[in-house]
């Protein structure tokens, strides 16, 4: 059916604002989903893949920042479906992961620089002409598609703290910061939830204010 | 003033893929004052900006390179005091009409001469207090040897700019030579500047003021660029207070007028860097007005005291299209010129002459003379070493058959002396190990300072390996490094080893076997490693987990009853000394995971060399005491350290010495002179700056070469065989007489070759 959404030329308008539908239903789909993980044997198998993936971004991130982007993430795997249970010494010999493995991925990376990071569980909107490709090519590839609804998709990516209380976000996927101000239209985010194992707490993100372990809708 | 009546001038209407901002103003005080007239100034008819709709009429210049300044600027001023208002978006412009208005003129909206000086490029002093940061940058007017120094002290992530415009990334030493030589000769100038490349997102403020008042500000951040970095799309944000405060301030300090755009980039760790403080508005000054801040009409406004008509944002973004417009009937387009024969494109010049302008404006006053630094910075004449120069004394010129290589005994023997004892002083429990890299200099009397300043000997090859061992060494004082250390293993000799370093897995596995069956011995057992990140074709790759993992695993296979070294090797004169850090860094983290992951404590680390002789002879080899502090809190089992010196040591012993076979000299003042030396015998020109020794007859002193318009070509009948570009050569130098070529000693002697001699 979702073939038929792709061959029906006329394309339903979008309009490019969540104004029109409550907060909490931007996010209602995904609500309870957990970051993905990659799991861990417990021997060395998986722990060498651990050692080399930090040691790997030691040497690429160059001198740079520890609060530089690990680009070489994204640059190395494309993006497309991953399957699940997923482990440290099989996932990287995958060319394509999906955004919970770059998001995993990443955030191994800034732990082991050191600089404190949450698993951002995200929504954003796009159009129902994009979802239709997305919804095809993964079913091609006979992946879950229910990180799709309608214009808008589940997403991961990862925060870091840059100040006492704010942060950046990652987009691993994407290879660059996500800009605060783009809370509507194609490509926008809608909702964010950052998991932190240790508690609660509100950080700032540009103006707006997230609690930890909470869906935070943009309007 | 009616706002029907108001004239408002608007020059630089260039509109290609790095335009003025003339059409964007027009554009941002057609919305203002919809009935105000505009007239689009501009130097050429090729500017496409000349066709736009909203200039009610062009005033056509002809261009700069055949501008009478003097009537120009008696038109500008007519057009003034008749009450119009002129906007320049032309650096060089603005530049001359400070020099024209030194008082200023209440409708000439453009900063002071004054002002220019304060924000001149590189050094901008008028940044002060401004939560910014000026990237490091160094004059080309100091000596190449000074600028060699600048370009690895920051990695070679340089950018060598003219003196308004344009600014090329230099990567290497042939780079910059070449580049400062294009770009002295289009500006005609040597005062170019070399800056340091400031990795981050670019930003800009705009501002606007009139007679010293900060009139509005926007804060753009590049959303999109251009190949040439240039905005193409951006969003807009309100300016920080404080920066508000302190432009401000700036602003009523240098009495501004006009327009400005002060460019930045904001690295990861959120500093600014302040790379051109522009005197007037940008390119994607619209932009700003789609976002709600009309710059150009809130000067225009107060210079005319009439009240522009506000608008409110579209859009907090802007971005741009390209579209094509009708051609004005009395500017009908020109004829395109012919492509030279056989070149490709029409190849023609910037269609206004700025270019041209520049070098007319070049000998004016102002900041110009220097070069936007502090103070004005005179050219600096190479240092020579004193030894050098005392072993100068020793050579007897007289019948000596040139090209001739001229060792530097009292030189050598002083930094063998000083190198055996680098890093002695290190506090942190290592042993600290030189060796000698033969490849470097295979001459015997290198090999012998190296032997008895207690240094080991480093061998690629059995051949050098059979020669450190002719020249005194035992084998347990020689290092084997390289992918052929095998290669004649016939020749190699028989003993133990010090180390020897593995380039493969297979080498290791081999090595391991001849270690089991005692056909082969050395205390410590390594592998090289090829760090990920690095384009190199030696060491062992670990850029995959899979090749990481079968790394590992050999590396468990080293018998206990020797020591395990790792090896890594990155000449820091090419990448720079705080690049080589970072790798060393890197390195160490990888020793981390090898040493946890195979069980293997690593007891041997093998920095090799590549250094500048500078950059450890300096500071009494502090850098290198400095890294070898951080190998403990990573790897605690390392007890030696070894480096493998060679370009450090050897490159100062030697100098070639060179005999002028005819000197040519044109008209202008430039010259040329044919050497019996060449490229055969100095191949790293390309890579290194020589210092170049004259000898003054009348004093009997040697003297360095100053810079100049002059070059040394080579004897060889190859176009690229030039052995020294600007250069002065001395006015008395004729024919016989001797040039020396300092700083030869290294890979310029083992890697020249026999060329041109029958």
């Amino acid at each position: 059916m979702y073939l038929d959404a792709v061959n029906n030329l006329t394309e339903l308008p979008v309009s490019y604002s969540n104004g029109h539908q409550p907060f909490e239903e931007v996010f209602a789909p995904w609500k309870d989903w957990e970051p993905s993980t990659i799991s861990h044997h417990g021997r060395a198998c998986c722990e060498i893949v651990k050692e080399w993936v930090g040691a790997t971004d030691c040497s690429v991130m160059n001198g740079g920042n520890c609060l530089s982007g690990p680009r070489w993430i994204r640059q190395r795997f494309e993006w497309g479906p991953t399957r699940y249970p997923t482990f440290w010494c099989s996932v990287l010999k995958n060319r394509v992961l999906d955004c919970g493995v770059h998001a995993a991925l990443a955030e191994e990376v800034f732990s082991q620089r050191g600089v404190k990071c949450f698993r951002a569980q995200m929504v954003q909107e796009f159009s129902r002409s994009a979802a239709a490709q997305w919804q095809s090519s993964w079913e091609e590839d006979d992946a879950i598609t229910s990180w799709i609804n309608d214009h808008t998709i589940y997403h991961e990516g990862c925060a870091v703290l840059c100040g006492t209380d704010t942060i950046k976000i990652w987009d691993s996927s994407a290879g660059w910061w996500l800009d605060p101000k783009t809370n509507k239209g194609y490509g926008s985010l809608l909702a964010v939830k950052l998991t932190s194992s240790k508690g609660s707490g509100e950080l700032s993100w540009g103006s707006h204010s997230i609690r930890l372990n909470e869906w935070r809708a943009f309007g | 003033m009616m706002q029907k009546d108001l004239t408002i001038y608007i020059s630089g209407l260039y509109s290609g893929t790095n335009p003025q901002p003339g059409v964007g103003i027009a554009r941002s005080l057609r919305r203002g004052f919809p009935t105000a007239k505009l007239v689009g100034v501009e130097y050429s008819n090729r500017c496409s900006g000349v066709h736009w709709e909203d200039f009610d009429d062009i005033w056509l210049q002809r261009p700069w390179t055949e501008l009478n300044l003097d009537l120009h600027a008696h038109s500008i001023r007519e057009k003034l005091d008749a009450g119009g208002l002129w906007i320049s978006s032309i650096d060089l412009e603005i530049m001359w009409l400070g020099e024209v208005f030194p008082d200023g003129h209440p409708n000439l909206l453009t900063p002071s001469a004054t002002a220019l000086k304060q924000i001149a490029k590189p050094a901008i002093t008028a940044h002060a207090g401004l939560p910014v940061r000026i990237p490091r940058f160094v004059t080309t007017e100091i000596s190449d040897w000074e600028l060699h120094r600048f370009c690895r002290e920051n990695d070679w992530r340089v950018w060598l700019k003219g003196p308004y415009y344009e600014a090329v990334r230099t990567a290497t030493w042939a780079d910059l030579t070449h580049w400062r030589k294009v770009l002295s000769s289009a500006w005609a100038t040597e005062k170019l500047f070399l800056q340091a490349h400031v990795t981050g997102y670019e930003e800009s403020i705009m501002l606007s003021a009139y007679q010293g008042e900060l009139l509005d500000c926007v804060h753009m951040r590049k959303r999109d660029l251009t190949e040439l970095g240039k905005t193409w799309a951006g969003d807009a944000l309100p300016v920080q207070p404080d920066i508000v405060s302190e432009l401000r301030r700036i602003i009523r300090e240098l009495n501004w007028s006009g327009g400005a755009e002060l460019e930045m980039v904001r690295d990861a760790e959120d500093q600014l860097w302040m790379l051109e403080w522009n005197p007037r508005f940008p390119a994607w000054v619209h932009g700003s007005t789609i976002t709600g801040h009309n710059l150009p009409a809130s000067v225009v406004e107060r210079a005319a005291d009439i009240t522009a008509i506000s608008e409110p944002a579209e859009s907090a973004e802007f971005t741009r299209v390209v579209i094509e417009i009708p051609v004005r009937e009395e500017f009908p387009l020109s004829p395109l010129p012919e492509p030279f024969g056989g070149g490709i494109g029409h190849s023609m010049k910037h269609p206004s002459g700025l270019i041209e302008f520049a070098q007319r404006l070049k000998n004016g006053n102002g900041n110009r003379r220097s070069n936007g630094h502090a103070e004005v910075l005179t050219g600096s004449t190479e240092s020579i070493p004193r030894s050098y120069l005392n072993d100068l004394q020793s050579v007897n010129f007289k019948g000596l058959r040139t090209p001739a290589n001229l060792f530097f005994e009292n030189t050598a023997g002083e930094i063998f002396r000083k190198a055996a004892v680098i890093g002695e002083n290190t506090t942190c429990g290592l042993r600290p190990i030189h060796a000698y890299s033969i490849k470097t200099n295979p001459d015997k009397r290198l090999l012998k300072l190296a032997l008895d300043s207690g240094l080991l000997a480093e061998a690629i090859s059995a051949p050098e390996a059979r020669k450190a061992v002719q020249t005194g060494f035992r084998t347990d004082q020689i290092i084997l490094n390289g992918p052929a250390k095998w290669w004649r293993r016939e020749e190699l000799p028989a003993g133990d080893f010090y180390a020897c370093f593995c380039d493969s897995v297979e080498e290791l596995g081999q090595v391991v076997n001849e270690i089991h069956n005692g056909t082969f011995g050395s205390k410590t057992v390594g592998i090289r490693l090829r760090t990920p990140n690095i384009v190199s074709r030696f060491g062992i790759p670990i850029d995959s987990p899979e090749l990481f993992e079968i790394l590992v695993d050999a590396v468990k296979t080293i018998p206990t009853t020797v020591k395990f070294g790792v090896h890594f090797h990155m000449a820091s004169s090419n990448i720079g000394t705080s690049q080589w850090r970072h790798l060393f860094g890197s390195m160490l983290r990888w020793c981390g995971s090898i040493q946890a992951l195979s069980g293997r404590l690593v007891e041997c680390l093998d920095i090799g060399g590549g250094w500048f002789p500078d950059d450890i002879q300096n500071g009494n080899a502090g850098h290198y005491g400095e890294v070898l502090q951080l190998i403990p809190e990573h790897l605690s089992g390392v007890t030696e350290v070894i480096s493998e010196p060679g370009k450090a040591l050897a490159q100062p012993s030697m100098a070639l010495a060179m005999s002028v076979l005819e000197v040519r000299r044109y008209t202008g003042g430039s010259c040329e002179a044919v050497m019996d030396g060449s490229i055969a015998e100095l191949p790293m020109h390309f890579f290194q700056p020589h210092r170049i020794l004259s000898l003054d007859k009348e004093s009997a002193e040697w003297f360095p070469l100053e810079r100049g318009d002059s070059i040394l070509l080579g004897r060889l009948c190859m176009e690229h065989d030039v052995v020294a570009a600007n250069v002065a050569i001395p006015e008395s130098t004729k024919a016989g007489d001797v040039f020396v070529f300092c700083d030869a000693g290294a890979y310029d002697r083992s890697m020249s070759y026999v060329f041109g001699c029958g």
